[in-house]
């Protein structure tokens, strides 16, 4: 039985905001992102390195700058402690995978050090699928 | 007592089609001469455990250079370069190389590469084999589209972090942090040749239909590919191999595309047991 994705939420956010990585260079990671893992959506916004806000039900007006789309069963790949080879990060798994990524590639690479730092982050708190 | 490696650093200039090049390079050991090439966008420093390894050094001379642009080893001193986009060809790379090598009066050197560094080593194989004692692909394939992109030199973008982190996750999860962060930091610091040098990378190096040409009676190929390279994943380069009279591929596990780089002492295990195949056939 997957987390709830309230909990998760939380996790996520005390996971992310204690972070010694992402606090060494934090103060311009501002994005809103959305992460679709099929069984559940979330759309995460960054200010200033810290988590603002997670919107655990999206709406389908409900706005973000860029998504990553895969399958439930490629999100619970990414949150084992030690993923399997092509499941170890956002390219591995958009040229290997079905993870596909969508919307404004800008912003994902202004922020890109961070929001990897941040995407592993899955792997000590795991996915609410 | 100060701590002194055993790696020496020196320039030497040479002359690649009429571009003066004043060449970085790193040195340690004795024996037969080991030239190693960094990946794309990076430098001399992704060898510098093996530069240090007692045990291969003392059978190996290893030179490991940092190719014009790259590190130490500036941009061409004659000639204009800021008025002309970077764009590294497999011929200019070939010439660099064995220009290199003749400055040093290197005699029958293996040559080891990887990511683009093991392109231009199939590439050598096929057009020098008399040149090279034996070459070491590692992570390389004869065709590898993809990676010929702007992003790494965007201009609204931090290219230096897009950089590096574009090339995170190249890296196994369970190489060490210090060697990952370490590798991360060279990145940062090319971001400005990094998409120059994938023009070789993605569109100029095409081995599709040559594989059949290259000799390894006179220059064998050991390829070695690691499991988390998702660029250049094992079966693509176990395909080339396969289409290599005499290819030998070696898979390894656990490691990725910058294997001598994020996880030395497991490399170097694969290392070994290349040089070892390379001893038996030459």
């Amino acid at each position: 039985m997957p987390m709830s994705v309230r909990d998760w939420a939380v996790k996520f956010s005390d996971a992310s905001d204690s972070d010694a990585t992402i606090a060494a260079m934090a103060k311009y990671f501002t994005c809103k992102y959305m992460w679709d893992m099929d069984d559940a959506k979330v759309i995460v916004e960054m200010k200033d390195g810290k988590v603002y806000a997670i919107n655990i039900d999206p709406g389908p007006m409900d706005s973000y700058d860029f998504a990553l789309r895969a399958s439930a069963q490629t999100w619970r790949e990414f949150s084992r402690p030690v993923p399997k080879p092509m499941y170890h990060g956002i390219y591995s798994a958009s040229f290997r995978k079905d993870l596909k990524i969508e919307g404004n590639h800008l912003i994902l690479m202004q922020n890109l050090r961070n929001f990897i730092v941040q995407f592993e982050l899955l792997r000590k708190v795991g996915v609410p699928v | 007592m100060a701590k002194h490696s055993p790696v020496i650093g020196r320039y030497v200039t040479i002359d690649v089609e009429g571009c003066e090049y004043k060449v970085f390079y790193l040195r340690n050991g004795h024996g037969i001469p080991l030239v190693c090439q960094h990946t794309a966008g990076c430098h001399n420093h992704q060898w510098r455990d093996l530069l240090e390894d007692a045990e291969i050094t003392e059978n190996y001379d290893v030179i490991a250079y940092d190719l014009a642009r790259h590190g130490k080893s500036d941009p061409p001193l004659n000639k204009e370069w800021w008025k002309e986009e970077y764009k590294l060809t497999k011929d200019h790379f070939m010439k660099f190389i064995t220009a290199f090598c003749d400055a040093l009066e290197l005699r029958d050197p293996i040559f080891m590469g990887s990511s683009f560094g093991g392109n231009v080593a199939l590439q050598l194989a096929l057009h020098h084999p008399d040149r090279f004692r034996a070459v070491i692909p590692v992570e390389a394939a004869h065709y590898a589209p993809g990676f010929f992109i702007d992003w790494w030199h965007h201009p609204h973008a931090n290219a230096a972090q897009v950089c590096g982190s574009g090339v995170w996750d190249l890296m196994a999860p369970q190489s060490p942090d210090m060697d990952r962060w370490l590798t991360w930091h060279y990145y940062t610091q090319g971001s400005e040749v990094f998409k120059g040098d994938l023009y070789f990378y993605s569109v100029d190096h095409d081995m599709r239909g040559q594989l059949g040409d290259i000799d390894t009676a006179r220059c064998p190929v050991i390829m070695m590919t690691g499991t988390y390279d998702y660029l250049t994943p094992p079966e693509m380069t176990e395909d080339t191999a396969s289409q290599i009279p005499g290819g030998v591929y070696i898979e390894m596990e656990d490691i990725g595309h910058f294997p001598m780089s994020e996880n030395y002492p497991l490399f170097r295990n694969y290392l070994k047991e290349a040089l070892r195949l390379i001893d038996e056939r030459t």
